[in-house]
């Protein structure tokens, strides 16, 4: 018979909730807890990329940090980031950064998006202005459904219908945490 | 760990200070294919020494290793200098990757001094061979230029030079220019290594981007200290000049042990308390807290180990 309470301890599960110590999970703490690190100040050229107006303001503390004329966009949501990413990006060298702000849904995009274009984990740095709202990609249907939800909770997908369990799992390439059904399908 | 036993088939001496050794088994059979910037552990009078593959990676029928002499050094490259000679054999491990291209790189920019090259040149054959863009600058002393007519074959993009001032000034240049997405591999002599870091680092390079393969070198004896088994209580006293693993071998205790330079990972050892003065190679930052290797770490005072 397995020792399960040796088996939680090893995994480092909190005994109660079941839930992992998100450090050692895909979930980054900054799409936890809103988080305003310093800005990254070891590179040569940065961009800085805004999403909203709370994030402005945090934009506007790393300007002042930074020596040198970081290129700044004020934007609205993540596609629009997306956009002035791309355009810094084509002509970029290596000592670029990206200093990023926003709510942490739109960031997680954003970051998907940077880590395509070949951006490594040290040159982003991300502050998050809020962490409620979550965009969640259907194990299933595979579309996403972004709406207010914690982690562990529960959401109805929007391209299924199916009820999905919000896992503690972020996938760096969309973006997006992992819902799975929470009832297991029956055979038509 | 199972080791290859291969015939010195070719001996080139042609640069100076250099030997080059074409190796293969004794019955000519395909040997191991590598990943570039590898290397072959070979088994010496009283050690092992490691040198990069320097030929195809791919089934190949031979292996190419280059070696400096260097006479203050433990005696491997004497050996392989003064007295290996065509039909003799050799006792190496597998190949070992400790360099590798990282595959979604955009470009790879390789910076080499001197004996350094040799890892290049495996990284140069790969990237021609799948069509990946490169940068080389290797520098050189005059008149030992290694490899210089391989490379000029296999890149166009090679700048090599021989002056100190002309190879800092192209390598800021370098560094300054490369396009989002490089990534920079570095050999050479331990203060070369730590000098183009240090340029890389003040260009804005993260060090995600920066890959380095260090060799030989000699390492200062350092002082005594003291070490503690918490399995028996024994206490002894490493002597400066003498490694914790000869002191451990020396007393009957059977360590693993493989590069004896702090590069391999073999001999690493788990602590429970002590200051360690770590100078290998090998272990990253959080796995210092509770290991050391013990081919070249000291400690500080006495140092208490899980054994």
């Amino acid at each position: 018979m397995v020792d399960t309470e040796a088996v939680y301890h090893t995994l480092d599960y909190d005994r109660v909730t079941m839930t992992p110590d998100l450090d050692l999970t895909s979930v980054p703490s900054w799409a936890v807890e809103p988080a305003c690190p310093r800005a990254d100040l070891t590179g040569r050229h940065y961009t800085m990329l805004a999403i909203g107006t709370d994030a402005a303001a945090i934009a506007a503390d790393w300007a002042t940090q930074i020596n040198g004329k970081p290129r700044v966009h004020l934007v609205t949501d993540a596609a629009e980031a997306c956009r002035a990413l791309d355009a810094d990006l084509a002509d970029a060298v290596v000592g670029w950064r990206l200093l990023l702000a926003g709510p942490a849904h739109a960031c997680l995009r954003v970051r998907a998006r940077a880590l395509e274009l070949g951006a490594a984990d040290d040159e982003i740095t991300v502050a998050s202005t809020e962490v409620s709202i979550r965009e969640i990609y259907c194990a299933h249907c595979r579309s996403t459904t972004t709406t207010p939800v914690s982690l562990t909770g529960q959401v109805t997908c929007r391209g299924c219908g199916r009820e999905l369990f919000v896992y503690y799992h972020v996938s760096r390439r969309l973006g997006a945490h992992l819902g799975f059904t929470t009832r297991a399908d029956t055979a038509p | 760990m199972s080791t290859l036993t291969l015939e010195v088939v070719a001996v080139d001496d042609h640069v100076p200070g250099i030997r080059t050794l074409t190796l293969a088994r004794p019955d000519r059979s395909v040997l191991p294919s590598f990943t570039p910037g590898s290397h072959l552990v070979i088994q010496c009078a009283g050690g092992a020494n490691a040198y990069s593959l320097t030929g195809d990676t791919t089934a190949p029928r031979e292996y190419m290793v280059s070696v400096l002499e260097c006479p203050q050094g433990r005696g491997g490259s004497r050996w392989i200098h003064q007295t290996l000679a065509v039909g003799d054999t050799v006792e190496a491990h597998l190949p070992r990757s400790a360099f590798a291209p990282v595959l979604r790189a955009r470009r790879h920019l390789f910076v080499a001094a001197g004996i350094g090259i040799t890892p290049m040149v495996s990284h140069l054959r790969s990237a021609r061979r799948w069509g990946r863009d490169v940068r080389l600058l290797y520098i050189h002393r005059q008149g030992r230029d290694a490899y210089v007519d391989e490379i000029r074959k296999l890149t166009d993009h090679a700048t090599i030079v021989t002056g100190r001032a002309a190879f800092q000034s192209e390598l800021t240049t370098a560094l300054a220019c490369q396009p989002f997405g490089t990534h920079v591999y570095i050999c050479g002599p331990s203060q070369f290594i730590d000098d183009v870091v240090a340029t890389a680092t003040a260009s804005g390079w993260p060090p995600s981007r920066i890959h380095v393969e260090h060799f030989g070198g000699e390492l200062a004896p350092g002082d005594p200290f003291e070490v503690e088994l918490s399995s028996t209580g024994d206490v002894f006293t490493v002597e400066a000049g003498v490694s914790l693993l000869e002191l451990l071998t020396s007393r009957g205790y059977a360590v693993p042990s493989l590069c004896h330079q702090g590069v391999c990972g073999e001999c690493r050892l788990p602590v429970r308390s002590g200051t360690v003065l770590h100078r290998d190679l090998y272990l990253t930052e959080d796995e210092r807290r509770d290991s050391m290797m013990a081919c070249v770490s000291r400690a500080s005072g006495r140092v208490e180990l899980d054994l």
